[in-house]
């Protein structure tokens, strides 16, 4: 027998672990329980990735988009609204916040599309092993220039970032071993490949040069040889550092909105024991990113961690869509109707502002980026003709006339359940009160209890607490 | 291989024509073929979203260099004569441009020069309404064949949009349809469509009723992978875009496989070769390439026209922005093998 509870709980792993989902999928997969739902979503073997076949039907230019947007988000946007696997695109999301890639000097939305991808299919593997495949991703070769990283003229750029922003974090490891690290991936880079006039782009290829690497002896992290990248990686996850950072990572991603990654150094995590706990899998695992995501999703603290995060703009606009239905087929102008919303609230995906990725957390949230947010969900939810405010409307219809406290009740569960505070339910419920009970007698009651429910929602998601996940 | 020599057929690679382009000497994402008569046929550019490069060229494609483009119309827009997304295009006996839009569910008609004379197509799923009309397709009676993509059937129009009948539902049975795209109707009345989420090609007699059957869905030889178009020659060779395995099937008419062509484009267009000339770092850089070869093959060929005229076959090469061209060749002299 599934309860409000049930429901509750599952609709905050969906959130987290996806991009939310209807009530209908709450229902079914709250019935199958919350460990069997944690394990198909980490091992996401019998259910469908988005259909590319599809996309590239309709709008054929998100295959290689080339480095002028829509079309790479359009990608992207398409695999995040319409996947059946949404913890692999929430991993995907993961790391594309924390191996932050651009487009703004990458130039070439395909090789970033390709990024993503890896990200895809080895975002919940080893660690270890993803490192080396984004350590080969010609997409951050380019972005870190390792391409000009050779064996007489030592490129720092990507050994830095190896240590300061994908493993470990500053405070872990001295210049000296930036340097080391850094010899020990020269000749890591990609082939010349056909260039995009005049046939459209053409990928990169990582090629290893080995009369360009420097296969000298290296002293890095207190061990000492004739290193090359793979070594490095290798010495680098045996850290407890690493272990530690990625664990506060995924609970800044998953759990609780953390400081800014540049101020971990300084900052301690809001919960030691919770990133303690990840870490030690990381390492009692061999550095195996599912065992650390069983390990957040089946805890307390990710249970007890209810609306402790502010969305994100692709959380906001893919949990929409996803909600309210209708965008699961591109159209025309889906490029800067739809994949572009989270760019005008600030997350321009596949083009973030650093190699540092995106400030988190209440840092989403300015004046312009909060118009932005409220303007696009207010307009789908209160769009009642979408199937998924269809579905909200007859599961409210289904209950018969209900009184205003009854209406905001209902809504408000059908939403999330979203917890609100006290001044914001009365809020609504003098908005409630003002039409007074929702009535479906008639065809003049149904039509104006479908507006004034699509109004209902509208005021919902402007509130303070839609904001947070 | 430039030729492939097989099962009593030769088929020589030609030339390509194209590259990828908004506008003017090219296409941007070419998807579908009309062949008008000497040389002259017409092309649907998809388009994208960067540069709304959608339209209908006309265009004349001779030997090697010698082709040019005649008109464009079609732009991107949604007023009468303009399109959002154009699908495929079909000449009537009168030489009239009859264009669909997969978006728009209307069917748009232009004279021979692209002149906007009517358009017609009402969205929804009852007898003569569309709903994704793709594939355009005219029979010996001057009737309009559409494949009605999302409503999984095929209808077919008198040529100013009157509803005659249709056949199709929506499943994988042997008579069902899902998501189908091209359609191409033979000289004795038979009518291929290509079943696209099926990964197979109908035929069915011009009631509907079904013939046969190609391929089955998957990446092997007799497979296909979301096929797109479908092309009969004279000797009743079928040709079959197998947009997602970046092939050419050809079958004998009685569905065996003969061969499958993968492009071969080992030589840049004349317009693509303007493109290098004017661009030298791009020709500095091919030169340090270390295999074109990926530039000779198809990248989702989705459309393939057969020129009865030159034994010519035409492939809408769709990534890539160009046509590839392959000449069916009768006159070939096979030389000893032990050269």
């Amino acid at each position: 027998m599934v309860d409000n509870h049930d429901i509750g709980l599952m609709a905050h792993l969906m959130r987290r672990a996806g991009f939310g989902a209807p009530r209908e999928e709450l229902e079914r997969r709250a019935a199958k329980g919350y460990e069997a739902t944690v394990e198909e979503l980490i091992h996401p073997k019998t259910t469908e990735p988005a259909d590319e076949y599809t996309l590239l039907r309709y709008q054929p230019a998100a295959l290689l988009p080339g480095g002028m947007p829509p079309m790479g988000n359009v990608n992207w946007m398409f695999h995040m609204v319409n996947t059946q696997r949404p913890l692999e695109e929430k991993m995907a999301l993961f790391w594309h916040h924390v191996f932050a890639t651009g487009n703004s000097k990458v130039d070439n939305y395909d090789q970033l599309l390709a990024q993503i991808a890896m990200f895809r299919q080895r975002g919940m593997g080893n660690y270890r092993d993803l490192l080396v495949a984004l350590a080969k991703d010609p997409a951050m070769l380019y972005w870190l220039d390792n391409n000009e990283n050779h064996k007489d003229a030592v490129n720092e750029n990507w050994g830095r970032e190896l240590l300061e922003l994908f493993s470990m974090g500053q405070g872990n490891y001295t210049e000296k071993d930036v340097r080391q690290a850094s010899r020990a991936f020269t000749g890591w880079t990609f082939s010349v490949k056909i260039p995009r006039l005049p046939y459209g782009r053409f990928p990169w290829e990582f090629e290893y040069v080995a009369e360009d690497h420097d296969d000298g002896e290296k002293e890095f992290l207190g061990h000492t040889g004739n290193f090359n990248g793979e070594d490095i990686i290798d010495i680098v996850v045996q850290q407890p550092a690493c272990g530690h950072f990625i664990a506060r990572h995924l609970y800044n991603f998953f759990v609780a909105d953390e400081p800014q990654v540049p101020s971990w150094k300084i900052n301690l995590p809001r919960d030691e024991a919770a990133v303690a706990a990840l870490a030690d899998t990381f390492h009692e695992s061999g550095y195996d990113i599912a065992a650390m995501l069983t390990t957040l999703f089946t805890s307390d603290f990710f249970k007890e961690a209810y609306f402790t995060k502010v969305k994100s703009p692709a959380e906001l606009v893919v949990g929409t869509l996803r909600l309210v239905g209708g965008a699961e087929l591109p159209r025309p102008d889906y490029g800067r109707d739809v994949a572009l919303q989270p760019t005008y609230m600030g997350q321009d995906l596949l083009n973030p502002p650093s190699v540092e990725g995106w400030h988190t957390g209440k840092e989403w949230i300015n004046s312009g980026s909060l118009m932005s947010r409220i303007n696009f969900v207010a307009e789908m939810v209160g769009s009642t003709d979408l199937p998924g405010v269809q579905d909200m409307i007859g599961r409210l219809r289904a209950k018969g006339p209900l009184d205003p406290d009854a209406f905001v009740d209902s809504c408000l569960d059908l939403m999330g359940p979203l917890q609100v505070g006290t001044d914001t339910r009365q809020e609504l419920l003098e908005q409630a009160r003002e039409g007074g009970s929702l009535a479906w007698d008639t065809a003049d009651e149904v039509e104006a209890s479908v507006v004034r429910v699509g109004e209902m929602l509208q005021l919902i998601v402007a509130m303070r607490e839609y904001q947070f996940n | 291989m430039l030729t492939t020599v097989i099962a009593g057929r030769v088929y020589d690679f030609s030339h390509s024509v194209g590259r990828n382009a908004a506008a003017g000497d090219g296409f941007s994402y070419p998807c579908a073929i009309a062949l008008a008569s000497q040389g002259v046929m017409y092309v649907v550019s998809r388009g994208n979203e960067t540069n709304y490069g959608s339209r209908l060229t006309k265009v004349f494609v001779g030997e090697p260099g010698e082709e040019k483009v005649l008109a464009e119309f079609y732009r991107y827009g949604s007023n009468p004569g303009q399109g959002l997304w154009p699908n495929s295009v079909a000449l009537d006996k009168q030489g009239r441009v009859y264009v669909s839009d997969d978006w728009l569910n209307r069917i748009a008609v232009f004279d021979a020069d692209g002149n906007f004379i009517e358009q017609w197509g009402t969205a929804g799923a009852g007898p003569g309404e569309l709903d994704g009309p793709a594939g355009l397709a005219f029979d010996a009676d001057d009737q309009l064949y559409v494949v009605d993509s999302r409503n999984h059937r095929v209808q077919v129009f008198t040529p100013d949009g009157k509803y005659v009948s249709g056949w199709g539902s929506h499943g994988s049975g042997p008579d069902q349809l899902d998501t189908p795209w091209g359609i191409h109707i033979d000289t004795h009345g038979g009518v291929y469509v290509a079943d696209w989420k099926n990964g197979r090609v109908q035929k069915r007699d011009r009631n509907g009723q079904v013939m046969m059957q190609f391929g089955q869905p998957g990446d092997g030889p007799r497979d296909l992978n979301h096929p797109t178009s479908v092309a009969v020659d004279a000797d009743d060779d079928v040709y079959v875009a197998d947009w997602g395995n970046h092939k050419l099937r050809i079958y004998r008419p009685d569905g065996d496989l003969i061969t499958s062509l993968i492009g071969d484009a080992q030589w840049l267009s004349k317009w693509g070769q303007q493109s290098i000339d004017a661009n030298p770092d791009m020709a500095k850089m091919r030169r340090r390439v270390k295999s074109l070869e990926p530039e000779w093959r198809f990248y989702y060929p989705v459309a393939v026209a057969f020129d009865a005229e030159r034994d010519l076959i035409i492939v809408a090469d769709c990534q890539r922005g160009r046509l590839q061209l392959y000449k069916k060749d009768r006159n070939y002299a096979v030389p000893q093998a032990n050269l």
